[in-house]
């Protein structure tokens, strides 16, 4: 599982006005122009948005066929694989009949995704931390002030575990900000502010929209903001700044039941936390078994940009907020 | 003997030339059948000739301001078939150019000229002997000629196309030019510069109908500071040649009918294509009103024959017609992720003095496409520059669309402002908004300072004006 914001699109000026103009994510368009990129056309044919990837659309035409300097031929050439997802191995259709498979052209955002975690992988020395969390103090925090929320007007509210974690990431980040930062080739960015993009799942892929400055806002704030977000992502209506960049990543498939996973780092970010799911395990306390609501959590980091002992302190803050949440809100 | 290709240029102007060097690019096998000179008319009796020409012209209207720049000259002459034999030395050492670049690019030149018998197979007649050629693609590119009307035909020694009037033996005293498009006014700013009294009469109400109102009217405002006699809304009704004048017959805006005695006329009516010798009709290929029709891809609708260039309809360019040549190369190698024509992006210029250059839509056309627009202008006698070098006349005119910023069209009129031009296209094919050419630094001082100061002033925010 992986975070990803779709990061750099190629498309012309008029092309990126026209499409933030019209509420369109330019992500989500497929470029003609020259190298793939997206022109005024393209946005316009764009609305309204293309079909979703599954309903088998219109290939895009550098996959489909020959570029320059080919030939017609009798029989079509095989198309290539995309050039963003180009595999290690020969092409997958090999070894497979043409019936046996349903074959999906990739949008742009499949192909971002494909270019920039393999790029990601394979540039970034990536090393893992894990800790696990009790979450019996969160629960019982997050009852109480769910259980004082208005219910309707445009101050209700209902917090969720990962409003909490959102908030305690950002604090973190604060508290240890050589985490905070992003790598270039000749310096670090240590961020001043955490910018902290929580990944939604599409059914078409994935995007992960940013709550900015995380660190100064209130719980009822974020909690309401990522529900926006989310909702907008899904109705693809978020508008570039709202999801390019960022300073950190939360994956959390803990709704699915997976305890504990790993996730690749999306740049410029330096690190990504992989949230499992909340479940009663027994713990050992002075001497005894006892249970807890726990929580693992697992800190992908890239070794360029800060060590292991400073992941570890990351998670040791973030720990303690979590375990603690009355902290987070001194 | 039949020669096979994959694919056969019939024409050897610049859409011909560069399809066929393309084709070869692109691993085709190709020819050209050309029947007179490589190069067509661009080289050998347009574009370049006339730019040969204009120089001259040019040189002679410094030197009548020597003073002016500091220098002392007495009795400056010139040599009217000196001037016109420069035009043809720098014509026919481009058409030899074009003929290497067809050997280096192993591009076959057949001479002769070539018909239709069915689609793909073409019979070329080479002085009275045939040969036959067969292809799986053809690209028609032979061009156009002066288009005549029934009561306005060139006899070629009183009565001139732009072919005669570009080799002519003496300065003609009193010249009449019919049309004032950019081959038009051209001739009328070469021969007004060196001394003829220049008539042009234009049927519509301003000179070089297909710019930018404004820009129309200041080149009207040069020229008639420059001597030129405009008739604008006029037409010319009888044309004949009398000895050694013509006498025309000149319907006036008001009705009134004129006659007045000419030394020479030029035709600047228009062109047609050729389209005549090809047998067209064997081959199921459509025209209309003299040129071949064709889709944005320059199909003509039978599967692998294509046209381009001037015989494939307006705007008469040379750089459209190269434009249209790589494009029916690529699609004829099945290249993928083209772009159909796009008539808007193609660049205009007219080499008078001032020179005139545009691209994209002029203002009128823009508010009548529904756009609503912002418009920036900037003189020429804001600039450094062009105060520097002398030529403070002009203007340099923007458009943009007020909702999305995108560049809809520029115009400018002034010195070297043909030069200037392609700033604006790349601008549009990139789709550059005002905030990119805002934010784009200009060098001083140049003349292309105007360029941002016109952009900027779209939006209010000119520095030197």
């Amino acid at each position: 599982m992986n975070a990803i914001s779709t990061g750099r699109v190629f498309a012309s000026p008029l092309a990126r006005r026209i499409a933030a103009q019209r509420g369109l994510d330019i992500a989500q368009v497929t470029g003609s122009g020259p190298g793939g990129r997206v022109v005024k056309l393209d946005v316009e044919n764009a609305i309204p948005p293309l079909p979703k990837a599954g309903e088998v659309s219109r290939p895009h035409p550098k996959e489909a066929g020959m570029t320059e300097g080919s030939l017609p031929a009798a029989t079509a050439p095989a198309p290539k694989a995309a050039e963003s997802a180009a595999a290690p191995g020969p092409d997958a259709r090999l070894y497979f009949t043409k019936e046996a498979y349903t074959e999906i052209p990739h949008d742009s955002m499949r192909k971002s995704i494909a270019k920039r975690l393999t790029a990601s992988k394979r540039d970034i020395p990536h090393y893992y931390l894990q800790i696990d969390c009790e979450l019996d103090a969160l629960m019982k925090l997050r009852a109480d002030l769910n259980a004082k929320a208005p219910k309707d007007g445009p101050a209700a509210f209902k917090l969720s575990v990962n409003d909490f974690i959102v908030k305690a990431c950002a604090l973190a980040l604060i508290r240890v900000p050589e985490v905070n930062s992003s790598w270039t080739e000749t310096a670090l960015l240590r961020h001043k502010h955490a910018d902290v993009g929580v990944a939604v799942a599409l059914d078409f892929g994935l995007i992960t929209p940013i709550v900015a400055k995380a660190e100064g806002k209130g719980l009822a704030d974020i909690s309401r903001e990522v529900k926006d977000l989310a909702d907008r992502a899904k109705a693809k209506k978020l508008k570039p700044s709202e999801f390019e960049g960022g300073t950190f990543a939360i994956s959390n498939l803990g709704m699915f039941g997976i305890k504990d996973f790993t996730a690749v780092i999306n740049p410029p970010h330096a690190a990504i936390l992989a949230v499992g799911a909340g479940e009663q395990r027994p713990v050992v306390k002075n001497g005894a078994v006892a249970q807890a609501t726990i929580m693992t959590v697992r800190l992908s980091c890239d070794h360029r940009v800060f060590d292991g002992a400073t992941g570890a302190r990351w998670l040791q803050a973030f720990k303690g907020f979590i375990e603690d949440p009355l902290t987070m809100m001194l | 003997m039949t020669q096979s290709f994959d694919t056969i240029v019939i024409g050897g102007g610049p859409g011909g030339y560069v399809a066929a060097i393309r084709c070869t690019q692109l691993g085709l096998k190709t020819a050209v059948i050309e029947r007179e000179n490589m190069g067509g008319i661009c080289l050998n009796w347009g574009c370049i000739p006339t730019k040969a020409l204009l120089r001259s012209s040019e040189i002679w209207h410094l030197l009548h301001r020597l003073k002016e720049f500091g220098f002392e000259a007495d009795n400056p002459r010139f040599n009217f078939g000196a001037i016109i034999q420069r035009s043809r030395k720098v014509a026919a050492q481009l058409s030899n150019g074009v003929k290497f670049l067809m050997k280096k690019h192993k591009v076959t030149v057949i001479d002769g000229e070539a018909k239709f018998s069915a689609p793909g197979q073409l019979t070329v007649t080479h002085k009275g002997a045939t040969a036959q050629a067969t292809a799986k693609s053809i690209i028609i590119a032979t061009g156009a000629r002066a288009r005549e009307l029934p009561h306005l035909k060139a006899d070629g020694t009183l009565i001139w196309t732009y072919r005669e009037a570009m080799v002519a033996e003496a300065l003609p005293k009193r010249l009449l030019v019919i049309g004032s498009g950019a081959i038009g006014i051209e001739f009328a700013s070469f021969y007004r510069t060196l001394g003829s009294e220049v008539t042009v009469v234009e049927v519509m109400d301003r000179v070089l109908p297909v710019e930018d109102e404004e820009i129309s009217q200041l080149a009207a405002k040069a020229f008639i500071k420059q001597g030129m006699t405009l008739m604008l809304g006029a037409s010319v009704e009888a044309l004949e040649p009398k000895g050694q004048t013509v006498s025309a017959r000149i319907k006036l805006k008001d009705g009134k009918i004129e006659n007045q005695e000419f030394d020479r006329a030029i035709l600047a009516i228009g062109i047609t294509g050729n389209t005549e010798t090809l047998a067209l009709d064997k081959a199921g290929i459509k025209t209309d009103r003299g040129h071949i029709v064709i889709n944005e891809w320059c199909e003509t609708g039978v599967p692998g024959h294509y046209a381009i260039g001037d015989v494939a309809g307006a705007p008469w360019l040379a750089h459209k017609a190269m434009h249209e040549g790589v494009l029916a190369a690529e699609r004829i190698a099945g290249v993928k992720g083209l772009h159909p024509m796009d008539v808007s992006k193609i660049p205009g210029c007219t080499y008078c003095w001032p020179q005139v250059a545009s691209v994209g839509l002029t203002e009128a056309k823009a508010k009548a496409a529904g756009h609503k627009v912002k418009v920036g202008r900037f003189p020429f006698i804001g600039n450094g520059k062009a105060i520097a070098l002398g030529d403070s006349e002009g203007l340099v005119k923007t458009v943009f669309d007020a909702d999305t910023g995108e560049l809809l069209g520029a115009h400018m009129i002034g010195a070297e402002v043909t030069e200037l031009i392609q700033g604006y296209g790349i601008a549009r094919t990139l789709e550059a908004t005002e905030a990119d050419l805002m934010a784009t630094i200009f060098p001083h001082p140049t003349l292309s300072e105007m360029m941002h100061e016109a952009v900027l002033d779209a939006y209010g925010k000119a520095l030197h004006i």
